[in-house]
């Protein structure tokens, strides 16, 4: 409980950061949207578009003179941001004790390995959710302007579902190499390593047909903003999916963690 | 400048000069590798546009973006070459200074016999050096790309040399203000989480610039100051928004120096 406390502490500054680029993202994605609300000659373009360009231009069929089209268009950059966060938050939250010298410390604590991971993974996890409750709060304020309807708040509660899974599968990637990487730098380097090649695995497999494949390895394909909009709700593969990477990197971390040779 | 501080901080960064290059090789040819395809199906795509009245698709920003052109295709690639050099340069950017605090070898380092002016020279001249490695590697696989995948199609080499010289002021932008960050406040914890912060924040913050409507907040990103669809449409940069790219880049280094110079290095106890 006081590794619990004191981690969320430690946090807060980090979780304030993340929440204004967050506020400013939607800040100057309504300033954009504001030009489209309720355009009729843009309606009419976008009916008559091939869906090829569309889906070329990310444009995915949503119909950006609607709110609830403005945020299909955003989730892609919420998935990011919640990615990046979760996935920092999961690897620093270990590997700092090994930065600061202070790892020893912690663990002649009358806690067990296992009780420091749970704690730290518990504070991560309530940053995680504070994150997505700041995203989704945001968005409903900033949408009233332009009288949203039920369709709209039930697909932003699906989008904000669909980010809080992202985040979970990357704060767990996070705790794994934060547990797992036997140097401190090299658990940050890696995750952006695989942030990186997770996002471009998801730009390269939308521009071809066979490299399609490839949304089964970016977890950012798992949840289509164009397809969360029309089936109303996740793909039942992608959650087992997820649900796998979660439960399979949250074990590995448990396990490596606590046979491992502390680095000092 | 000491060379000693040159060459050590030089070396520390080699490692990851390269694999930063290797990934960068990685990313340009496995996007132009797909190229030659997609031109076909875009160009296919660009016949049925021009029924569309200008206006509209000025609207949506798809005038600058003929993906099936040469350098409409690079302006994409180029892109996420940026989200990365972007992310490498605030790297060494936080943790030029900092990484010296947070392993406890601050103190060790200014009692050496070199003043901070020399210090922070050598540091920036090795974190400049390493960066343009990074920056070779990326003119050389762009000219590479290009030559084998362009298959026969035109290029503008004026505008594709202004996109490539664009980089070395883009790297010096994330250095420099990653640099003042992280003299600004008091301890740097995780270099790594504060660039890629930095990064895709900027990153986010340009990703709808290509929609019309005007908003002022884009204008702190530095990836709307070299938006490469900008740069391909007018053949030339936004010249205010370089101006002040560079103003941001000049103000973060000499703040940076001005803090480094009177800056509290705790001591090992």
């Amino acid at each position: 409980m006081n590794i619990f406390l004191r981690e969320l502490k430690a946090n807060l500054k980090s979780l304030v950061i993340w929440s204004v680029i967050i506020i400013l993202l939607i800040l100057v994605g309504s300033s954009k949207f504001s030009a489209y609300y309720n355009n009729p000659d843009l309606l009419a373009i976008l009916k008559t578009m091939p869906a090829a360009v569309i889906d070329a231009m990310s444009l995915n069929a949503f119909n950006l003179t609607t709110i609830t089209g403005f945020y299909g268009l955003m989730f892609i950059y919420f998935g990011l941001m919640g990615a990046i966060a979760a996935a920092m938050w999961g690897s620093d939250i270990i590997s700092k004790e090994e930065r600061d010298k202070t790892v020893e410390f912690s663990l002649v604590l009358p806690v067990s390995r296992n009780e420091v991971i749970t704690a730290k993974a518990l504070a991560a996890l309530v940053n995680c959710v504070a994150f997505v409750l700041v995203t989704w709060a945001v968005s409903l304020v900033v949408a009233q302007p332009y009288s949203p309807d039920q369709g709209f708040y039930s697909y932003l509660a699906l989008e904000m579902q669909a980010m809080f899974i992202i985040e979970l599968i990357f704060l767990a990637v996070g705790l794994l190499l934060g547990c797992a990487m036997k140097q401190y730098k090299r658990s940050a380097s890696t995750a952006v390593a695989i942030i990186l090649a997770a996002y471009f695995m998801s730009i390269l497999s939308g521009l071809q047909k066979n490299l399609d494949f490839l949304k089964y390895f970016t977890p950012f394909k798992y949840f289509d903003a164009s397809a969360l909009l029309s089936n109303g709700k996740m793909g039942g593969i992608y959650l087992l999916l997820s649900g796998l990477i979660i439960l399979v990197c949250v074990v590995a971390a448990y396990f490596t963690y606590n046979r491992r040779d502390l680095y000092i | 400048m000491s060379a000693t501080i040159y060459r050590h901080e030089f070396l520390a960064r080699l490692k990851s000069v390269i694999s930063w290059s290797i990934a960068l090789v990685a990313i340009i040819a496995v996007f132009f590798s797909i190229y030659p395809a997609f031109a076909d199906q875009a160009t296919l795509l660009n016949e049925t546009m021009t029924k569309f009245p200008p206006a509209l698709l000025a609207a949506f920003g798809l005038t600058g973006v003929d993906l099936s052109s040469v350098l409409g295709f690079y302006s994409f690639i180029f892109l996420f070459a940026q989200i990365c050099l972007a992310i490498q340069a605030g790297n060494y950017g936080f943790g030029l200074v900092s990484i010296e605090e947070t392993e406890l070898t601050a103190d060790f380092l200014v009692s050496k016999p070199v003043s901070r002016m020399q210090i922070m020279n050598s540091k920036l001249l090795a974190a400049f050096t390493s960066l343009t490695i990074t920056n070779l590697v990326v003119w050389l696989s762009s000219f590479a790309g290009i030559m084998l995948f362009r298959g026969g199609r035109p290029y503008d080499l004026h505008t594709l040399l202004l996109l490539l010289l664009s980089i070395v002021i883009f790297q010096l932008f994330f250095m420099s203000v990653g640099l003042v960050i992280s003299l600004l406040v008091r301890r740097v914890r995780s270099v790594t989480s504060l660039s890629l912060g930095l990064g895709f924040g900027m990153y986010v913050l340009s990703a709808f610039s290509g929609l019309e409507g005007a908003s002022t907040l884009e204008l702190i990103t530095a990836f709307k100051h070299f938006d490469p669809n900008y740069i391909i449409q007018h053949s030339a940069y936004d010249t205010p928004l370089v101006f002040l790219n560079v103003g941001i880049t000049l103000v973060s280094l000499v703040a940076s120096y001005w803090l480094y110079n009177r800056r509290d290095i705790p001591a090992v106890s």
